[in-house]
Parts: structure tokens; C-alpha cells; sequence
């Protein structure tokens, strides 16, 4: 009789060492980490980032990854996307990343070596938590850069009297979709966006005449896909679409605005999956000139963003740091 | 004959008792607590890392462009391949570096047909008392460079580096 | 006299309850710290790591393929197969089929892992 409520008042002290779930945090950490370093998410094609606000839910599992075959290597796109907490809310990420029916709390934080992303997610992290730490490379977008030393290639020819002048761009995507090229180091403009900047502007203006010329009139950047033109917002400005600047001021489409030094277009992927484009379409930017006295300008050509590197700068991947705390 | 039976009832008692207190016993002594080492979970987190160190570090950053593991090992720089390795492992989001230290041996097959080691880096000070060490490796595949000296010489070859990773 | 034995095999019998019902709550306990141990040492037995790096060391090998002599690309598969098997304590096969076409198989005892892919 003594001995069983010795044994009755002992019990309630085993019962309290139950709540260990302590050491789970631990693998649901890593397995968080796999997924954000380790795999590009699902749904991939048309990639997961750029669903909208109607089409959230179909996105199943958020990945940052370039591809399945490129552990490690992060998409820039994927990752600003990940990161932009006025579209995801806590509950998204415990449902796309995390995953569990235990609510954890979560901290996801990713710096790069140099600060330049220095991005974080969920609450502080408390004294004991379930942690993993990865180390990554982000892929950042390429840029055509056009500046003076392609003043040979892209002026007309002498005798030449139209009274427009077309510059293209053009995005032979059979060329770009190149299989053969790592993914780590391919260009994709379907998940990338295409930057072109043309900058010494000046140096493509019309010299000759008196007085000297300042600027040259934009009339519009227009899309082509061999000799069809795409439909497109030309008149509103979207950021989420692109975003042009003339000189440092943004504008639409259409801008009808003198250009003195430079140009720059950024067309997001969100813009270029409205085209009806395949991997052996062909996307041309056109950019024409316009003056109402005579043409100011003198650039002609087809500029091609391919992997040549004198036509298109693809940046370093970029060492960065991914920590995931879970509790 | 009274006495009989409360014997039998005394000793029932005391044996259902002692059965009590000895499971108990048993129970509270069996249920020790594994330490954080015996779960083997700060193993895993550095095997990660230390795998994903060494593979950034197998990764060109352009395309084409200059393989840091490689001219490492080309050169024989130990100092350069821990002072990189180290900063890589230790750098956290916070910025406060961690405390990992390393050693390295590069496996290759000589001349002989024999397997050897070469210590490319060795171990520091915090060598002795340290806590249980990860070991991760990668493969390197070197080309033909005559300028190579000992101990790889100059053919095209795939070497395995290890490297022994510890938080001290 | 016989109700009073009743009285002590109830007293046992309770007893032989309570230690049961302590053995099975003690087994919960016990699983629920191997429940992370375990978790780790998967992960640590599986050769995740291993495998990749393996595959990218052998499609680097046939990157090379075409400018390596015939001893050359002899001396590179017996590196890494020799060289798997005494530090990585796995067994390691690799050929191509046609230029593109590599199988590759992969044993450490306790994971298998075969092959064939297309490497362009």
C-alpha cells in the first residue's frame, strides 16, 4: 500500500519529461533548408514566383533553386519573390515551406557575402531553437550593355535617307534556351528579366549638323516576333511588367521624350510570358527614333542578347549565406 | 494456523511492494537523457555545410571562369584554400562569424599505383579536446599541367579532397 | 481465512498493473528521443552528397572526353574508381553508350544507386 503511493507520486514526474519535442526542430530545419537551397519549387513551369495574388494557391512549394540540377545556385527572381512579405502572409510560408501540422514558428534569413541581400523572415529567434545553415551562390540577371564602343556596328550606312531610325534587340530564344549551357550560367528570359541599357548616347547622335545637336526623340519600344507585332500595355506604366528610363526618368512606352545619354529597359518576366513565345521564338525589341525637323540620331542595327560576352554581360554568381531557425 | 495466513498476506504485500519500487527504479534509471552529441545532430548540420563549402567553392562564378578548388590544390596553397574555406563556413546572416576550424588532405593515385595522402592543410591548436570532428570530401578533376610538381605530378587526373571539419 | 488471500492477490495483481503501465509509458519516453536521432543519422547514412558530387565529377570527366588521350582517360576512371572504393568505401561503375549516353551505378553497402542519363 506504501510502496504503490510512493510509485502514484513519482509518476507525474516521468509525465513531464514527455514534451521533448524539442529535438524535432532540428530535422524540420533541415528539411526547410533542402528545400529552399536545394529545389526550385513547384509548380516550376510557368515558374511559381510569378503567380499573382488570384493564383497564390497554386503554388505548392517554395523553392529558391535555378533548377533541380543546380543545387545551391539561387534565382534572384525567386528570391525577391520568397522574401516580399506584403504578398506572402506567415501562413504561407508554414504551408509551402515548412510544412507540419505543428504551427512552428519559423526565422528564415539569407545575406550575401558582400550585404548586398541581407533579407529576413518570421519572428526573433528565442534561446533554444532547431537551426541549419547553408551556403549558396545567387544567379543574377545578365545586361546587354550598348555603349560607344558599338558606335561602328550600329550606324548607318552614308546615304542612308530615311527619316526613322529603328535600333532592335533581338532574343532568339533556340539560340538562349541552349541545353548545353549549365543552368547556372544560362539566360531565360521566361524567369529572368532582360535588361538593356544604352549608354553613351551622345555618341549616336547626328554631329554633323550646326547647331550641334543635344538630344534625340523616343518615339516608342515596341515588341516584335518576326513580322508580327505583340499586343501589349505600351500606354500605361507597370512596374511589374518593366520599367523604362530615359536619362534616369521613368516613363511608359511611349514616350515621346528626348534621350540625351542613355536608355534603360528592364522587362520583367511577367511581361515577357504575355507573348506567345516558344523555345524557338524569336523576340524582337524595337526602339525607334523620331524627330518632326530631321533625324537626330544615327543608330541602326540588330543588337543580339546571346552568350557572346561583348553583347551581354552576365554577372558572377554572388556567395551568400541561407540560415533557417525553427522552434 | 491464523499465522499462516497473515504471513501469506504480509508477504504478498511486500512482494507486490518491492515489484513496484524496483519497476520504478528500473524505469527511472533507464530513461537517462541522450546528450545533444548522441543524437548526432550537430554532426548533420556540419557535414551540410561543410559539403556545400566545398562544392561553392567547386563553382565557377562565370561561366568557363576560374575554379577556386582547383587552383588551390594546383598550387599546393594550404593557406589559401583554409583561410577561403574558413571564411565561406564561419559566415553567418547575423555577421558574427562562427567558430569552425579545418584540416585537409588531398587523395590521389601516385605513380605506383598506390593510393596516398597528401596533407594540405593541417590541424590548429584547438586540435586536442576538440568535439567529434565531420569529415566531407570532394572530387576535383585536374588536367594536364606540366607546371604541377610533387606530389600529383603533371597528368590529367581526379583527386578527393577531404577536409575534417570540428567547432572548437 | 480465504478472503484474506483474495485480499492479498488483489494487492499483487495491482501492483503487477502499476508496473506495466510504468514499463509502457517509460517505452514512450524512450521513443520520443530517438525520434531526432534518428532523423540525424538518416540523413547522415544516406550518401546524398557523395552520389552528387560523384556524378558531377564523372560528367566533368566526360567533358573532357574528346581531349584526352586513350591512356589518359584509362588512368582518370581507374583514379576514381580506385580511389572510391579505398577512402569512400563504395563501389563504383561508370561507361558511356553512345557520346551522350553515361550509366553509372553506385554501392556503399547500403545505398544503391544506378544511372543513365543523357549529359549534353
Amino acid at each position: 500500500m506504501v510502496a504503490l503511493i510512493a510509485v502514484a507520486s513519482m509518476v507525474p514526474g516521468l509525465l513531464a519529461g514527455l514534451q521533448s519535442s524539442g529535438i524535432d526542430y532540428d530535422a524540420v530545419a533541415y528539411r526547410t533548408g533542402v528545400i529552399l537551397a536545394e529545389d526550385p519549387g513547384w509548380p516550376v513551369d510557368p515558374p511559381w514566383e510569378m503567380k499573382d495574388q488570384y493564383h497564390k494557391d497554386e503554388i505548392e512549394r517554395m523553392g529558391l533553386a535555378v533548377s533541380n540540377e543546380t543545387p545551391n545556385i539561387l534565382l534572384s527572381t525567386k528570391i525577391e519573390k520568397f522574401f516580399n512579405t506584403s504578398f506572402f502572409d506567415p501562413e504561407d510560408y508554414r504551408s509551402k515551406v515548412i510544412f507540419g501540422e505543428i504551427p512552428y514558428s519559423y526565422n528564415i534569413t539569407l545575406r550575401s557575402l558582400d550585404w548586398t541581400y541581407n533579407h529576413k523572415v518570421g519572428q526573433e529567434t528565442p534561446e533554444g531553437y532547431g537551426y541549419i545553415r547553408r551556403v549558396v551562390k545567387i544567379k543574377e540577371p545578365s545586361v546587354a550593355v550598348i555603349d560607344e564602343g558599338f558606335r561602328n556596328q550600329y550606324t548607318i550606312s552614308p546615304g542612308d535617307n530615311s527619316t526613322t531610325r529603328t535600333f532592335t534587340v533581338r532574343l532568339d530564344f533556340s539560340r538562349l534556351i541552349n541545353l548545353s549551357i549549365d543552368p547556372a550560367y544560362r539566360i531565360d528570359p521566361r524567369t529572368e528579366p532582360v535588361n538593356i541599357t544604352i549608354t553613351d548616347f551622345s555618341e549616336y547622335l547626328n554631329k554633323t549638323s550646326t547647331p550641334p545637336i543635344e538630344n534625340a526623340t523616343l518615339k516608342d519600344v515596341t515588341f516584335w516576333g518576326g513580322s508580327l507585332s505583340f499586343p501589349f500595355p505600351y500606354d500605361t506604366e507597370n512596374p511589374d511588367l518593366y520599367t523604362l528610363s530615359l536619362d534616369g526618368n521613368p516613363y511608359d512606352l511611349k514616350p515621346e521624350a528626348p534621350v540625351e545619354s542613355n536608355i534603360s529597359l528592364v522587362l520583367k518576366p511577367a511581361a515577357t510570358s504575355l507573348f506567345p513565345l516558344d523555345q524557338n521564338s524569336i523576340l524582337d525589341i524595337l526602339f525607334t527614333f523620331e524627330d518632326t525637323d530631321y533625324p537626330h540620331t544615327n543608330i541602326t542595327g540588330i543588337h543580339y542578347y546571346d552568350y557572346n560576352t561583348t553583347n551581354v554581360t552576365r554577372p558572377a554568381l554572388k556567395p551568400a549565406v541561407l540560415e533557417v531557425a525553427i522552434w | 494456523m491464523v499465522n499462516d495466513s497473515g504471513q501469506l498476506y504480509t508477504m504478498e504485500g511486500i512482494a507486490a511492494g518491492l515489484v513496484m519500487l524496483l519497476t520504478a527504479y528500473l524505469i527511472l534509471s533507464t530513461t537517462s537523457i541522450y546528450t545533444p552529441g548522441d543524437t548526432h545532430i550537430p554532426d548533420m548540420q556540419l557535414e551540410q555545410l561543410g559539403s556545400d563549402v566545398l562544392a561553392m567553392m567547386d563553382t565557377p562564378d562565370l561561366e568557363g571562369g576560374e575554379n577556386q578548388l582547383v587552383n588551390f590544390i594546383n598550387a599546393g596553397d594550404g593557406n589559401g584554400f583554409r583561410e577561403s574555406f574558413l571564411e565561406y563556413c564561419n559566415a553567418t546572416t547575423s555577421g558574427k562569424p562562427d567558430t569552425l576550424h579545418m584540416s585537409a588532405n588531398v587523395t590521389y593515385r601516385g605513380e605506383d599505383d598506390q593510393i596516398k595522402e597528401h596533407l594540405l592543410v593541417g590541424p590548429d591548436e584547438t586540435w586536442t579536446g576538440r568535439e567529434s570532428a565531420v569529415r566531407v570530401t570532394r572530387w576535383v578533376q585536374l588536367d594536364q599541367q606540366s607546371t604541377r610538381g610533387d606530389p600529383y605530378r603533371s597528368r590529367a587526373q581526379a583527386v578527393l579532397v577531404e577536409v575534417l571539419l570540428w567547432r572548437a | 481465512m480465504a478472503c484474506m488471500n483474495e485480499d492479498g492477490q488483489w494487492i499483487v495483481l495491482m501492483g503487477l498493473l502499476v508496473a506495466v503501465g510504468l514499463f509502457f509509458l517509460a517505452l514512450i519516453i524512450n521513443q520520443s528521443a530517438l525520434v531526432g536521432q534518428t532523423t540525424a543519422e538518416g540523413v547522415l547514412e544516406f550518401p546524398k552528397n557523395d552520389i552528387r558530387d560523384l556524378r558531377s565529377e564523372i560528367f566533368d570527366y566526360y567533358d573532357r572526353y574528346d581531349d584526352l588521350t586513350d591512356s589518359e582517360r584509362q588512368n582518370n576512371v581507374e583514379d576514381i574508381v580506385r580511389i572510391s572504393l579505398e577512402r569512400m568505401n563504395a563501389v563504383v561503375h561508370f561507361w558511356n553508350g553512345t557520346p551522350e549516353e553515361i550509366t553509372i551505378h553506385y554501392n556503399n553497402g547500403v545505398t544503391v544507386y544506378d544511372e543513365t542519363v543523357y549529359h549534353y
